[in-house]
This record gives structure tokens, sequence and C-alpha cells, in this order.
């Protein structure tokens, strides 16, 4: 009996070490993800609502100072930027369920793989070097819209179609094609299969894509900053500009606006967050 | 009465199949429509006008905006910076994301599924905040800097590092370890867990687990993640133009400003080349891998 009994005993105790152990990697595990990953966005949170915050831990104190004295131009950007985002988030749906939907079943060879591999070839491209490929391309005659709004709207369209096309020819999965060819041997016209059948199908896919787009349009720098015109800065090139001259706290303020805006949208449009695809 | 039903198969069938041609090759002539009125005007039509730009002289075809901006001072040692940033952030940033997917998937800590959400939300989180949100935390008078001069009565903040290579490479770990993270968790979330049990009961301690069960299971997932990171780092413009534009010269910085400061479009085309070049030829290696693994870890 006694035997039976201290052979536990001994057992447990590399156990009990092991497992203070598996708690101290799995305390540190957290606490490296939250200084990594939520510390920014509180940092950001805190100081757009510091009065001030230099050489210090902590703010000094806290203040709306920064949001009162948000000028017209940062409110012109805010408004850029949210037109832009808008434009580009309808278009890149538009044009990536488009894709998706041609490409739909289609082997991977001939035609239908390059209009695939061009398509999503964005992805791969630094977004300085498409910038100023667009910029190249559309600053002088044949087509010259350097001067609007346009080229900003084009670039990021560029930039943002791939994340659509995917989210879209993600959701054209093989049952739905199932249900189209039914509908379509019943007799339902083309324009009917899509309207009754297949879009309804792909609302999900299309709040996604939407918030995906809105969200990586706000975000945009390189590209932007590369083609805008004068009178066209959207909120990320102003942040930029305020950081790089040294106003911290302004730019807080402003990119705090921007996180909300687009953190908005993303839980507005799309119930589930879509994740960034890529490929 | 079956001859004539064995007709009438055949005129049917041939008929189906002229149906089935022709819808083919609408399908074709569809694709062609997509590929010259959307792909052409938004892809293809400017990165041609750039390689065209890159290689045009005043007398034809010329190198000259190559040694021109190659053979610049200032920007001599440009690619090896930009490789040694991009060798050193996304390495760091790899490991740190598989080990992080390893620790939220075999041993969950209490708010491990908030934490993955978050890391999906990152999505909304521009780069060049997180470059941004580093200065008020590791600035020379940011929080951590001082926090350290009081804890050991230094005269001056210890810290004077985010300005430079260093900031650079601390924002891209930080930035670019969730796309690591994302799709090594989906890899995990695909390994038979009866395997990894099997090898625990047959004796197998932790690290004969993680290194001769999981990883070569789950490996596909790890590299098309890692491969991914080195992209994106490569890509990256956002932290390099907060943290460093004024002492670090990197190959986007370097485009960006003989693009926008010189006003140079030609010298900067050939820059322009030479990194598409080489983000291209990672791209092309990520789908290859990505497709090799069914594609389902490739977001």
């Amino acid at each position: 009996m006694a035997t039976e009994f201290t052979l536990p005993a001994t057992a447990s105790k590399p156990h009990s070490l092991k497992r203070i152990g598996a708690w101290v990697l799995m305390g540190f595990a957290a606490l490296l993800c939250f200084w990594l990953f939520v510390l920014p966005v509180i940092v950001v949170a805190l100081s757009s609502v510091a009065s001030h915050w230099s050489g210090t831990i902590f703010p000094d104190g806290f203040s709306m100072r920064w949001f009162e004295r948000l000028g017209s131009s940062d409110f012109d950007a805010l408004t850029t930027s949210l037109e832009v985002g808008f434009g580009v988030a309808v278009l890149g749906t538009v044009l990536g369920l488009w894709l998706a939907l041609a490409l739909e079943g289609r082997d991977r060879n001939g035609v239908g793989a390059w209009v695939d591999t061009i398509a999503m070839m964005p992805n791969g491209v630094p977004s300085v070097v498409l910038g100023l490929s667009v910029l190249i391309a559309y600053h002088k005659k044949p087509l010259d819209i350097s001067g609007s709004a346009a080229i900003v709207v084009l670039v990021q369209l560029a930039l943002v179609l791939p994340f659509c096309y995917r989210c879209a020819a993600a959701a054209l999965r093989p049952e739905l094609t199932i249900l189209r060819e039914a509908a379509a041997s019943l007799g339902a016209p083309p324009s009917m299969v899509l309207s009754r059948v297949v879009l309804p199908q792909l609302v999900p896919a299309i709040r996604a894509s939407l918030a995906l787009g809105f969200a990586l349009s706000l975000g945009e720098l390189g590209a932007t900053l590369t083609v805008y015109p004068p009178g066209f800065a959207t909120v990320p090139i102003v942040v930029v500009g305020q950081v790089n001259r040294g106003y911290y706290l302004p730019a807080s303020a402003l990119s705090l606006i921007l996180l909300a805006v687009s953190l908005a949208a993303l839980l507005l449009i799309a119930a589930k967050v879509p994740r960034r695809r890529i490929a | 009465m079956s001859s004539l039903s064995v007709s009438e198969h055949v005129v049917d069938d041939v008929a189906h199949t002229a149906a089935k041609r022709r819808r083919e090759r609408l399908a074709q002539w569809h694709l062609w429509f997509i590929l010259v009125v959307v792909l052409g005007p938004l892809v293809i039509y400017p990165l041609v006008q750039l390689l065209l730009l890159s290689v045009s002289g005043a007398h034809g075809l010329s190198f000259h905006a190559y040694t021109a901006f190659f053979g610049n001072p200032e920007t001599s040692g440009v690619v090896g910076t930009t490789l040694g940033i991009l060798f050193a952030s996304a390495t760091l940033a790899s490991v740190l994301g598989v080990l992080l997917a390893a620790m939220l998937f075999f041993k969950p800590f209490p708010g491990a599924k908030l934490v993955t959400r978050f890391l999906e939300l990152f999505v909304a989180f521009p780069s060049f905040l997180v470059a941004f949100t580093l200065i008020f935390l590791y600035g020379s008078q940011g929080s951590v800097s001082i926090g350290l001069q009081r804890l050991f009565n230094l005269q001056d903040p210890p810290l004077n590092f985010l300005f430079g290579i260093g900031g650079v490479i601390l924002a891209e770990v930080v930035f670019y370890a969730p796309f690591v993270v994302r799709p090594t968790l989906a890899s995990f979330a695909t390994l038979d867990m009866r395997l990894i049990e099997a090898a625990k009961s047959l004796g197998a301690n932790g690290w004969m687990v993680a290194f001769k069960v999981i990883l070569p299971l789950a490996w596909p997932g790890i590299a098309a993640g890692t491969i991914l990171c080195f992209l994106l780092t490569l890509n990256e413009f956002g932290i390099l133009l907060v943290l460093g534009s004024a002492h670090l010269i990197t190959l986007p910085m370097a485009i960006y400003s003989s693009a926008t400061v010189d006003l140079d479009l030609p010298t900067a085309a050939a820059g322009a080349v030479v990194m598409l070049a080489m983000s291209l030829s990672l791209y092309a290696l990520y789908r290859r891998v990505n497709r090799r693994t069914g594609g389902r870890n490739g977001n």
C-alpha cells in the first residue's frame, strides 16, 4: 500500500514543475501578444487624447484639443479618403465579381490562366512601383488623368482588385454551380439565374469584398503618395506628413478617426471580418 | 425504328457539341474582353510603360537610366541595404509568427481566441501607423526609454535606435508576424491530431513531437506563410517612410525620391524595374508553393 502511495508523489514533482513552466510560457506568450499587437492600438488611442506626451512614461494629461484643432485640410483629407475608398470598394467589388464569374470553373490554362495571373499580380507588385507605373502611363497624352482623383482611384483599384477577386472566387463553390445549372435547365434565362440564384448566394462575399476594399483603400499609402495630385491628399498622406514634421499628437487624432471609420465599415458591412487574402 | 432513334440521337449530339463549342468560344472572347478592357488599363499598360521608359534613351534603346540609378553614390548600396533589412525582419517575423501560432494552437492561454480575432483585424491597421505608435513606445522620448532611464537613474534616455535600421526591423517584425500566424494556424488546423497523440503515446517528448511530427506535416503551410512574409516585407513602404526616410536609403525610398523629389521618372523607372523583378520572382515562388498545398493556406 505504502509503495503505491509514494509512487504518484514522486511522479508528481516533475509534473508540477512542468506545469509551472507551461504557465510561465503561456503568460509570456500572452504578454508578447498583448505587447506586440494590442499595445499599438492602445497607444494611438491614448496619444490622441493626451494633452502632452513626450519624455514621460504616460501622457501628462488628457484633453480633446487635438480633435478640436483638426483643421479644414484634415477634414478635406478625410472626405477625400472616404470618397475614394467608397469608389474603390464598389468598383473593385463589381470588377472582382465579374472576373470571378468569367473565370469560374475554367481549368488553369489558356487565356483563363493569364487573366487569373494578371489579376492577382498587383499582390506581388510593390505599391510604390505600381504607383510609379500608373503615373508614367497616365501623366501625359494620350490619356492624362494625373490632375484628377481618377488616378488615385485607378491605382488603388489595381491594388484592391486581387483581394476582391479572391473574395468572390472563394464564394463560387461547386454547389453553387450545380444550383445555377439546375436553374438554367429549368428554363431560367441567364439574367434571371444571375439575379435570383447567383447574387443572393454571393451576398456574404460581396459584403466582405466591399469591406476589404474600403479598409485597404483607407490605409493605402505608397501608391497613393506617388500619384496623388495636389488637393487630393488622403488621410494616410496627411498623417505621415505630420509625423515627419514632428506633429505627433494631431497625427494621432487623425489616425484614430481613420481607424474608427475603417473598423466601423468592416463591422458594419461584413459581420465576419474577412481575411486578408493573397494569391 | 431503332435506326431512326439512333440518327436522332446523333443529330442531337451534333447540335449539343456545336452549342457547347459556341459557348466555349463565347467564354473565350469574354476573357479576352476582360483582359483588354479591365486588366489592360489597370495593370498591363502601366507596367509596360514603366518597362519602356526605363530602357528608352534619347536615341532608342539605352540603359542610361539604370547606370544613373545605381551609379548615384547615395544609392550605391541600396540593394544590399534593402535585402539586409528584408532578411533580418522577415526571418524574425517568421520565427516569431510560427512560435506564436504554435502557442495559440497547442497551448491556448485564456484570451487566445481574442488574440486570433485581433490578428484578423490587422487588415484595418495600416503599416505606417504601427511605425508611428512605436515612436511613442521606443522613441528616445518614448515610454520605454523614459521608463528605463528612471529605473536605472541614467543621465540620458537610453534608447535611440528607432529612426534607422533597428526601428525599421522592429516595426516590420511587429507588423508582419501576424501574416505568418494565420497561414500557420490554418495548416495546424488541418493536422491529424491522432498522429500527435500516437507519437505521444509511443513516448515521444514535446520537442520530438514538434520537430518530427508537426513540423514536417505543417511545413507547406509554414513555407507559404514565410514566403508571403518575405514578399510583403520587401514591398513595404509606409514603415520605411516614417522611420527610415531620414537616414536609411532603401530601394522603395530611392525610387520614391527620384520620382517625386528629383522628378526624374526614367531613373525612378529603372529602380522600379529592378525591384519589380525581385518582387515578382518571390511572388511566383509563393504561387507555386501555395498551389502545391492546394491553396487552402493562402490567406
